[in-house]
């Protein structure tokens, strides 16, 4: 065993680290500047073997890249458009649409959850039937992550053949948005599809093996999700030492008082916790199926957990500062609380492990 | 990286496994396992067995018995030994004493004791706190006085485990009254049998006989037991508190004791004739449990895979805190295993030596409960760990 990063990894740090972090700074946030960045230094095909034109990046980069995009709040769509819907059109064969994402930066998102099913995605109510001409879709997704007018939609529906997978253009006809904005800044859609008609081509993947490809999709992605709630739990403690550090009350810097400390002190131990866990679960990536779903949803209750944790009490350890949403504090805590509620809260990945049976051994 | 372990990683796994299963005896592994007190005999026993292969102080020097394993086998040995039921190397012996005369002692003080540590030839029992300095060690008060070529020792020691089986004892003593309380501490080994010792027994909240008071009235010591030099006892502490840090986090143990929860709560009863597994909020807490050893695991593995830091690394102040508080998660719900059956699983008389004997063999997790809340306890508290995390590692109340 060896957790030390290779010469590479440093370096694919330290570019990531600048890149993201040279938008951090700006006053008013251009998440497309962030994003076309991202193409132009190659994190866009980072995840990507190089047949598909990418650079052959694995859970550890994927790790390494995520981190620095909690620890800078990243605008950019990474986590929507290449880790979750980016790799479903890896794995579904789509290489034409893969093409547009890492030659252009065109954006893709998948649209996982659907009224009234929570976290579940494997059985949509949406309907797929095919015509003379294609398809006619109808159904309901929820909370589509970084998905806008201007995005492809990946959409699971079922189909007379089992689970189909739907391309479906930006401007099609009777697709409605309703898009509101994440409190962490971003934005997130819930989408009605009316009988929308699509090409054949529309369908990718294949309905024998999408649920496997989303499958995998999805554990990549929540991977992903929990390093970047580990950077941005560790930004966050760096922010809250600085401000203990600083602050004074009764005449001594509040860093001094020991029931601060210990508060602290917990936040570093469960920070700790989260990033073994999560180094797990990028070590069972190449496991099968049933194993890494595992080790995923382990890995993203604790993290889940830690980052509530974390986040809380950071907050409180601000006092009144930790209320004001234009001060750091706060705006790590709604990135981490937004990240937690993604492809499962605690409860759901605790019960996906428990369904697991003895699966630490 | 490399985050799983390499084929030689694992190869040396089996190795180790089949030699514990093929040379400790049943009768000792069954007793570990149920956590019941071993006679001493057994724990001499063990400890040779584990000594022949080399698998009792892999950490020393090479001269004295160490071996060339990286820190990433030794963890995985300390893993195994406890997983299997194996009784660890006296922790006093090779973790705590032994590092500290190879690295301070003089030539003849190695030959003399480092051999005898690591076969258990000679047992040896911690004499650190005494009843005005726990927390604070460096109040300690036993004096040591010099005359001429020997040491005068009069004080008490308390929370002294395994006093009343040792041979010697390996002292902090005040040899000089200096401005720093840190100041003036010597590092002295005693031999148990010299005239002026008393042990007492202090029974545990478990019901056995584990630890002491240890009394000094005028006791002799020659100033050849004095390790390294007088006054600089505090540092020795120090180092020997830095040292073996492979099986910190108790992940061989919890994980035996999680197995073994698991193990009982498939065949316990729960309500409503399903079984104790099925219950929703005891599986809840299992798989907690469970979820948390897997990262504990690996938070071990990168303590030991990291480059050693000079003097104490503060990560193992988190393994520490993160193990012993799982240890005792895992107690917790191995006693609940039993139900209203606790009550009837045994529990030893006040007698003063009781062994397992006639006790049942549920009885061992009744007391284990108890006896596992030592871990947030000895080795520096688990609220001395969060100041050390607080100052060390966050520079808290250090503006810079």
């Amino acid at each position: 065993m060896n957790f030390d990063p290779s010469e590479e990894q440093i370096l694919l740090a330290d570019m990531a680290g600048r890149l993201l972090a040279s938008h951090a700074t700006q006053t008013v946030r251009d998440p497309a500047a962030e994003w076309r960045d991202c193409l132009d230094q190659g994190l866009i095909g980072l995840p990507f073997t190089e047949a598909q034109g990418g650079f052959d990046g694995g859970p550890e980069e994927v790790m390494i890249v995520m981190e620095a995009m909690g620890r800078h709040l990243s605008q950019a769509p990474y986590l929507q458009s290449v880790l979750l819907a980016g790799r479903t059109l890896a794995l579904a064969g789509a290489d034409e649409a893969l093409t547009g994402l890492l030659a252009v930066g065109a954006r893709h998102a998948l649209a996982l959850f659907e009224p009234g099913q929570r976290y579940r995605w494997d059985a949509p109510a949406t309907r797929a039937e095919p015509t003379a001409e294609g398809w006619t879709i109808s159904g309901a997704k929820v909370a589509v992550l970084d998905h806008d007018g201007e995005t492809v939609l990946l959409c699971p529906a079922a189909t007379p053949r089992g689970l189909g997978l739907f391309l479906i253009p930006p401007g099609t006809s009777n697709v409605l948005l309703a898009i509101q904005p994440t409190p962490d800044g971003r934005h997130a859609t819930d989408v009605t599809l009316d009988a929308v008609t699509l090409p054949p081509e529309a369908a990718i993947g294949d309905p024998a093996r999408n649920r496997a490809i989303l499958a995998e999709a999805v554990d990549g992605a929540i991977l992903g999700a929990c390093a970047e709630m580990v950077g941005a739990m560790e930004q966050l403690l760096a922010i809250t030492v600085d401000y203990l550090n600083v602050r004074q009350q009764f005449g001594a810097v509040i860093g001094s008082f020991q029931a601060l400390q210990h508060r602290a002190a917990d936040m570093l131990i469960a920070i700790e916790r989260a990033r073994s866990i999560m180094i797990y679960a990028a070590s069972m990536m190449e496991a099968p199926e049933a194993r890494r779903s595992v080790a995923v949803a382990a890995a993203k209750a604790l993290v889940n957990r830690s980052a509530r944790f974390v986040g809380q009490q950071a907050i409180q350890l601000h006092g009144g500062m930790g209320l004001a949403s234009d001060y750091p504090a706060g705006r790590y805590f709604q990135r981490l609380t937004v990240l937690g509620m993604l492809f499962g809260d605690t409860d759901h990945q605790r019960a996906v492990v428990a369904a697991g049976g003895g699966w630490a051994g | 990286m490399e985050l799983q372990f390499t084929q030689d990683e694992q190869a040396f796994r089996a190795e180790v496994r089949n030699y514990l299963l093929a040379n400790v005896p049943e009768r000792i592994r069954t007793a570990v396992y149920q956590e019941q007190p071993l006679p001493r005999a057994w724990t001499v026993e063990a400890q040779r067995i584990l000594n022949r292969a080399g698998y009792a102080v892999p950490h020393w020097p090479l001269e004295w018995g160490g071996r060339d394993w990286s820190a990433v086998k030794r963890a995985i040995l300390a893993e195994e030994i406890d997983r299997n039921a194996v009784p660890k190397p006296l922790a006093f012996n090779v973790a705590l004493v032994g590092p500290v005369i190879a690295a301070f002692g003089s030539e003849a003080q190695k030959r003399r004791f480092l051999p005898a540590i690591a076969n258990l030839d000679l047992w040896f029992c911690q004499g650190f706190s005494e009843p005005n300095a726990g927390s604070d060690l460096a109040s300690l008060k036993t004096s040591a006085v010099r005359e001429g070529d020997a040491y005068r020792v009069n004080g008490q020691k308390i929370w002294t485990t395994y006093a009343h089986e040792a041979d010697w004892i390996f002292c902090l003593v005040r040899t000089s009254q200096e401005a720093r309380k840190q100041q003036g501490i010597s590092f002295l080994l005693i031999d148990l049998a010299t005239p002026g010792i008393e042990v007492r027994p202090i029974r545990s909240i478990d019901g056995f006989h584990h630890l002491n008071e240890v009394h000094f009235d005028n006791v002799l010591v020659s100033a050849d037991n004095l390790v390294g030099e007088e006054g600089k006892g505090w540092d020795y502490a120090r180092y020997l508190l830095g040292q073996e840090r492979t099986s910190m986090g108790n992940v061989g143990f919890t994980r035996r004791r999680l197995d073994r929860v698991r193990a009982l709560a498939e065949q316990a009863s729960g309500e409503h004739g399903a079984q104790l597994i099925d219950d929703p909020a005891f599986r809840r807490r299992l798989t907690w449990a469970e979820i948390e050893l897997k990262a504990l695991e690996i938070t071990q593995m990168r303590v030991v895979a990291s480059a050693p830091v000079q003097g104490i690394d503060p990560k193992t102040s988190i393994l520490k805190t993160e193990g012993g508080e799982l240890l005792q998660r895992a107690a917790e719900l191995l006693i609940d295993t039993l139900g209203p059956g606790a009550l009837t699983a045994g529990f030893p008389e006040a007698s003063e030596d009781a062994l397992f004997d006639g006790l049942d063999a549920r009885s061992g997790i009744v007391s284990a409960y108890f006896s596992s809340r030592k871990y947030s306890i000895f080795g520096g508290s688990n609220e001395i760990q969060r100041n050390i995390l607080a100052g060390s590692v966050l520079r808290l109340g250090r503006p810079s």
